[in-house]
């Protein structure tokens, strides 16, 4: 009984450690005071500057537009390179597997260089659309993998029942293999859609002619002196991703129930 | 286009395969495939040549015409200068690994085996919630927290402790860090630990072995594929961290990705020095996946 | 590095290929065609809307929405933190959308030779003749050929006067000071501001070249490296106020401005002298709006328009003609507008030639160590 004990204190001591930077950060947004260094009120201020700055407003909107492209056309070619590579055999396949890894395991530091001097080698004047280019490298992968995953785990009998009944391959795909691997798709797409809006190093060396992500903004705040206004938008921001990691669990959840209920 | 005459042939269905739908089965993994691969080479591949290629060249700078080929770049990086700044990044990510599993491992072990099962899901993506964070932001909280006049020294003057200089040291690094890569570590070990065989910590148990004995002897070695992976997983993401460093380090703390940052987007911009500096990122990350792939767990790729 | 070198003409197209292309990352500038479309969300080549990248206190929201009134451009705004820091940016094809850079003295001596910029047309540009004598015909762009000086002001040490005591007169005090100061003092991060101050205090000139007081300089640098917390260019206002800091050198416009926040700020110019910085404007040659940029150089050429930002934001201008019209209480605060015997001791940084390899290898050095 005692070992359980201090195991169990631990472990809610670790889940104080995991929340307390959070806490602090919205203890603070609601402090008066201009340099958050005590206590001086509750106020809503930061937060109602918060929502007329512009620079944080477009910096939003540009973070919004990067991560919505970029996983929308990851959700496409990732889902078609995970189906790709489920379905068949050809000669370097592992290769094409092993770099289609890359971008989860390479460091962002160095993707991010060597998108820059790629992109300046070509002469591509950076701008947003760098931007998502290279954001659907990694989006892509993060979705294949997790695509894949859901894919080894199917029947692969099921397609091909449905092209001995007469359906051709895109129907077969659309009505038959697609409903399955839905619930992986937006998975994947909710984890390369957090982590495009989460990216700071590669967005920085991409990004040119005014764009400006959310990170890449609040990046040079924390740099440049933080009024607490930053401390209201990271609890909007933490709120607005615990709904998504959630939606993310329970459409897992979903698709769990589901597969077992098979 | 390629796929519509096979489609329209299959009604048919002729027994020989014909022309179309051979050419449908060479088109197929082509149509899946291609697009992907192709910006994947396009925006990985050749880029990472690229700097392969201009880390051989030493000096480059941007506007400048560049130089000889020579192995100047990579002999720069064995000046005790910057074989220091090698050593504090692996010192950083050694450490911080380390740190994740010494408090990783009871709270993985708490919650796949100690816990309530029906709230095992729950806690679990209770601990990894910050995950989800803005990284930024989190290593933003910790200067918030370790400052001179912080929350952490208020509340040690609060309980008559005297005050820590924490921010702006190497200790301030390994804290972020560590607390940014718990969450993975948790992953890792728990999905290990589930998969423990409960029988042998009863068979164990049977055959006398006291609790730190069955832990030792039983869990431990059961679970030292995802141990490995978990660290591994943390070591390299802690190697090739930039935020945390640059925000929580101060001047004392450069590591390779910040001189990296620095070679292109700072003060001294030489191209070809960052980019050997990049490519010795890449050896040493592409060092510890061998490594992981010869001894660690094949879960891992399901992360 | 084997299998590169098995074929030996392909692997050399390659190399040419993008050693040529990098060596023209500035011809890749050269490209707005390319960069519009991407560049601006509004389309391509809007007239209606200028890029600007500066300093981050040269401008408020009151500054640009009357620019926006009076000529219907809207503002667009990046900045940067160190002139090295935007040259890289610029260099590395990131600098494409912008019409208008705010350079400082060396760095626009340097982006001439780099060939970036525009050759100003004069004739398009209204009330240069307002700008003071020393500013005419400067340095580092004789005749102002290329760039408009707009703002200037010095480097000196910020401090908490309840908090620090002595307070400091000279950079020697960082020295004196070392045990109180530990680990609460930042420098700037840029090396030629952080190394001119410390052969400023060994009595050498700011623009040293002789490699003998480069290294002395270094190494009385890393003596005070412990001292240290961080190098940041403006990371210390709030950390100074709250006393996470105390001491920090800091740019005399962003010590001024903080001093109006919180009054127990001082800002002190080193008496052994410091940096007398000159900001400009300049329209690189890739600017897809020249017009606008002229628009907002003639914006900020008239009197009262510059009189209100110096006003609002606490920058030195070099127009006499605003100086004029300042409140006498501005006009003659001493940090803001130096006498000339304190004046006299400071040094505009210029380009170093050959010696930059030396400052940067040192730079590195200190930052890594």
């Amino acid at each position: 009984m005692k070992r359980i004990s201090w195991q169990t204190l631990f472990t809610w001591i670790m889940f104080a450690f995991m929340y307390f930077p959070i806490l602090v950060l919205a203890f603070y947004s609601f402090n008066a005071s201009r340099f958050s260094a005590g206590w001086e009120g509750f106020s809503l201020r930061w937060y109602a500057s918060m929502i007329q700055d512009q620079r944080i407003l477009s910096a939003l909107q540009d973070s919004l537009t990067v991560a919505i492209a970029a996983v929308a056309v990851s959700a496409v070619l990732g889902t078609m390179m995970a189906v790709g590579l489920a379905k068949f055999r050809f000669p370097g396949k592992s290769l094409y597997r092993g770099v289609s890894y890359l971008p989860l395991i390479v460091p962002d530091i160095a993707i991010a260089v060597a998108t820059l001097v790629f992109l300046a080698s070509i002469g591509l004047a950076l701008s947003l659309w760098t931007v998502i280019a290279a954001h659907i490298v990694f989006c892509l992968a993060y979705i294949a993998i997790v695509v894949s995953t859901r894919l080894s785990g199917l029947n692969p009998h099921l397609e091909e029942a449905a092209l001995d009944l007469g359906a051709n391959p895109f129907q077969a795909f659309m009505k038959v293999l697609l409903p399955e691997i839905a619930p992986a798709i937006v998975s994947g797409c909710l984890l390369a859609f957090v982590l495009s809006m989460d990216d700071f190093l590669i967005s920085s060396f991409t990004a040119g002619g005014g764009a400006t992500t959310l990170p890449m903004e609040i990046f040079s705040r924390v740099r440049t002196g933080v009024k607490p206004d930053m401390n209201a938008l990271s609890v909007v921001l933490i709120l607005a991703s615990g709904a998504l990691a959630f939606a993310s669990e329970y459409i897992r959840y979903r698709s769990e129930q589901r597969r077992l209920g098979q | 286009m390629a796929v519509s005459p096979s489609s329209a042939s299959t009604p048919v269905q002729t027994s020989s395969p014909s022309i179309a739908n051979r050419l449908s089965r060479l088109v197929q993994p082509l149509l899946l495939l291609a697009p992907a691969g192709v910006w994947l080479l396009l925006l990985l591949v050749i880029p990472t040549l690229m700097i392969l290629n201009i880390s051989l060249i030493p000096g480059l700078r941007p506007g400048e015409i560049p130089g000889a080929y020579g192995l100047g770049n990579f002999l720069r990086i064995f000046d005790p200068i910057n074989l220091r700044v090698m050593g504090r990044s692996l010192y950083f990510a050694i450490g911080t690994t380390i740190i994740c599993l010494l408090l990783g491992f009871p709270v993985a072990y708490w919650i796949a085996l100690l816990s309530p099962p029906r709230w095992r899901n729950l806690l679990l993506v209770a601990f990894v919630l910050p995950l989800w964070t803005s990284s930024l932001l989190r290593d933003y909280a910790w200067i918030t927290i370790l400052r001179p006049t912080g929350v952490l020294n208020s509340l040690l003057g609060a309980i008559g402790l005297p005050p820590q200089s924490l921010l702006n040291t190497g200790t301030a690094v390994i804290i972020g860090l560590s607390y940014s890569f718990l969450p993975y570590m948790v992953l890792i070990l728990y999905a290990s630990l589930e998969k423990l065989d409960r029988r042998l910590l009863e068979a164990a148990a049977d055959l006398g072995a006291n609790a730190r004995q069955a832990f030792l002897k039983v869990t431990v070695p059961q679970t030292l594929p995802g141990i490995a992976a978990g660290s591994l997983l943390v070591f390299i993401i802690s190697l090739g961290d930039f935020i945390a460093p640059e925000l929580l380090g101060g001047a004392s703390s450069m590591t390779i990705a910040r001189l990296i940052y620095n070679q292109f987007l700072g003060a001294t911009r030489n191209w070809g020095f960052g980019s050997a500096l990049s490519m010795i990122l890449i050896l040493a990350v592409s060092l510890a996946i061998a490594l992981l792939l010869k001894y660690g767990d094949r879960d891992i790729e399901s992360y | 590095m084997n299998a590169p070198s098995r074929s030996p003409s392909s692997r050399r197209r390659f190399l040419q290929f993008s050693a040529a292309a990098l060596s023209g990352v500035a011809l890749a500038n050269c490209r707005p065609q390319i960069a519009d479309p991407g560049g601006n969300s509004g389309g391509s080549g809007s007239q209606n809307s200028l890029s600007i990248y500066s300093w981050s206190n040269y401008f408020d929201d009151e500054l640009l929405s009357s620019f926006t009134a009076e000529t219907g451009i809207r503002i667009v705004a990046d900045v940067f933190d160190s002139n090295e820091a935007m040259l890289a940016r610029v260099q590395a094809g990131g600098g494409a959308a912008y019409s208008i850079i705010y350079p400082s003295d060396y760095m626009v001596q340097q982006m001439i030779e780099l060939d970036l910029l525009t050759e100003l047309d004069k004739s398009r540009l209204e009330g240069l003749d307002r700008l003071l004598d020393q500013w005419q015909n400067p340095v580092y762009d004789p005749n102002n050929a290329h760039s408009v000086p707009t703002t200037w002001g010095t480097t000196g040490l910020v401090f908490s006067r309840s908090r620090l005591n002595p307070a400091p007169a000279d950079w020697d005090f960082l020295w004196e000071q070392q045990s109180q100061l530990n680990g609460r003092l930042t420098l700037f991060n840029d090396v030629r501001e952080v190394m001119g101050a410390v052969l400023k205090s060994l009595g050498f000139s700011y623009n040293s070249t002789d490699p003998a007081q480069i290294e002395a300089a270094y190494n009385r640098l890393r003596e005070l490296k412990p001292a240290i917390a961080s190098f940041t260019t403006d990371g210390w206002r709030d950390q100074i106020v709250t006393g996470d800091l105390l001491v920090a050198m800091g740019y005399s416009s962003d010590a001024i401005d903080l001093a109006t926040e919180a009054p127990d700020i001082e800002y002190v110019i080193p008496a052994s002298g410091s940096s007398l910085w000159t900001d400009t404007m300049v329209i690189p040659k890739t600017a897809p709006n020249p017009e606008g940029a002229y628009a907002w150089m003639n914006f900020l050429l008239k009197p009262e328009n510059a009189a209100r930002a110096v006003e609002r934001l606490k920058f030195a201008t070099p127009n006499q003609a605003a100086i004029d019209l300042l409140s006498p209480e501005l006009r003659n605060n001493k940090n803001l507008f130096p006498p000339a015997e304190v004046l006299a001791k400071c040094e505009g940084i210029a380009p170093v030639g050959a010696a930059t390899e030396l400052y940067d290898r040192y730079w590195t050095q200190i930052t890594s160590a």
